[in-house]
């Protein structure tokens, strides 16, 4: 109620908005310092302004909040003694179906498990789904990648008991997953014959953070018309710093390579 | 396309360092946007008025540094620039070369606010 006539209309009691701290701190959590000791001391004091403009050097990474995430993610993975892939790729390039294929043959070998990133549905977690290998759905509603902190969740709902090797399939997309650090090990970048042979040229800088590109679905290559040859050859003049393995997870050609190339990067025991 | 996120990044910590200073009006933000970042800096800018509205950041100046990728050939054991599409040969050896020194870069680099 209104204490000065009575009126009966309320009114807000002992607040003042300080204008230097009102429009931003709408959208912050943390209370204003100045505004907590006002409120002790029962007056409000005004942050006075700097009356010259100040400037301030910051250089501080904006994916800091991810990249630590991502730290808590690699030793939590090296802890545990288990290599951690991150699969990227643009969507249909052959991810889930390299995955089926290789907790079938190479998951009977060493414990594998899956964090799978979508949009939306649990498909690909179904399609992935076996009795020895624990799975994990991610459903980023409408974010175009995965972040260290979604894997770390999606990890954490894993019974890890054994597991050797955790792939994380990735958000089908060749551009912004390239940004955010996971965590992992080894980052592998599909291309499939699908596709076109230059696209390693279109978006390096996914190409260019890979340790190894694996050319998918090679098996239908000269159906398509697709060129292997151009293909691997723009792979390695735009990453020559990753290893280089074209196979077919239907025909199952070039697998015990990518089998090979596992069993090299697993983490002591 | 997760350019509006890195934007709302860049602009907490501003809000965080005008709070720290009592600042209340914000001129210029300076970003560095490496060349392999895998962010666009246009569609930096336009996240930057959308994130900006109805702070005290409205209204700045978003001036973005691009940084331009350095590549590091072993062989040579010399650096060199790699700014010319996604092929990066060494100009000395002609060697592919794979390790980039800089041009990943993405960080907020300084304030200007009074």
């Amino acid at each position: 109620m209104c204490v000065d006539c009575g009126c009966g209309k309320s009114v807000p009691f002992g607040v003042k908005v300080l204008s230097v701290l009102a429009p931003g701190l709408l959208r912050s959590s943390a209370p204003a310092p100045a505004s907590a000791a006002a409120v002790d001391a029962g007056v409000m004091t005004v942050v006075p302004a700097p009356l010259t403009p100040l400037t301030v050097q910051v250089h501080t990474s904006l994916l800091a909040k991810n990249d630590d995430a991502a730290g808590r993610n690699r030793a939590q993975f090296v802890q545990r003694g288990m290599l951690a892939l991150n699969l990227v790729s643009s969507p249909g390039a052959g991810k889930t179906t390299l995955l089926s294929r290789t907790v079938d043959e190479f998951g009977r070998e060493h414990r594998c498990a899956v964090v799978v990133g979508d949009l939306e549905t649990d498909n690909d977690a179904r399609r992935l789904h076996r009795p020895h290998v624990p799975v994990a759905q991610i459903t980023t509603g409408s974010a175009c990648h995965l972040d260290a902190d979604m894997v770390a969740r999606g990890v954490g709902a894993l019974d890890l008991t054994g597991v050797r090797v955790m792939f994380i399939e990735n958000v089908g997309n060749l551009v912004c997953p390239a940004s955010f650090d996971l965590g992992e090990a080894v980052r592998v970048v599909l291309l499939s014959a699908t596709e076109g042979e230059d696209k390693p040229l279109k978006y390096p800088p996914i190409f260019k953070s890979a340790h190894v590109v694996l050319l998918t679905k090679i098996d239908v290559a000269e159906v398509l018309g697709f060129d292997c040859r151009a293909a691997i050859e723009n792979i390695r003049r735009v990453a020559p710093q990753a290893t280089l393995i074209p196979l077919s997870s239907r025909s199952g050609e070039g697998m015990a390579v990518w089998y090979d190339y596992l069993r090299q990067r697993l983490l002591p025991r | 396309m997760h350019e509006v996120g890195i934007m709302e990044s860049a602009l907490a910590l501003v809000q965080r360092h005008a709070d720290e200073r009592g600042a209340s009006c914000v001129h210029r933000v300076v970003l560095r946007v490496g060349a392999l970042s895998g962010v666009d800096p246009d569609s930096l800018r336009f996240a930057f008025e959308v994130v900006a509205r109805g702070t005290r950041a409205e209204g700045a100046t978003l001036v973005l540094d691009l940084v331009p990728t350095l590549v590091y050939c072993s062989s040579c054991r010399c650096e060199f620039a790699g700014d010319r599409g996604a092929i990066f040969t060494c100009p000395q050896c002609g060697d592919l070369c794979g390790e980039i020194r800089s041009g990943r870069e993405l960080e907020l680099s300084r304030i200007e606010m009074s």
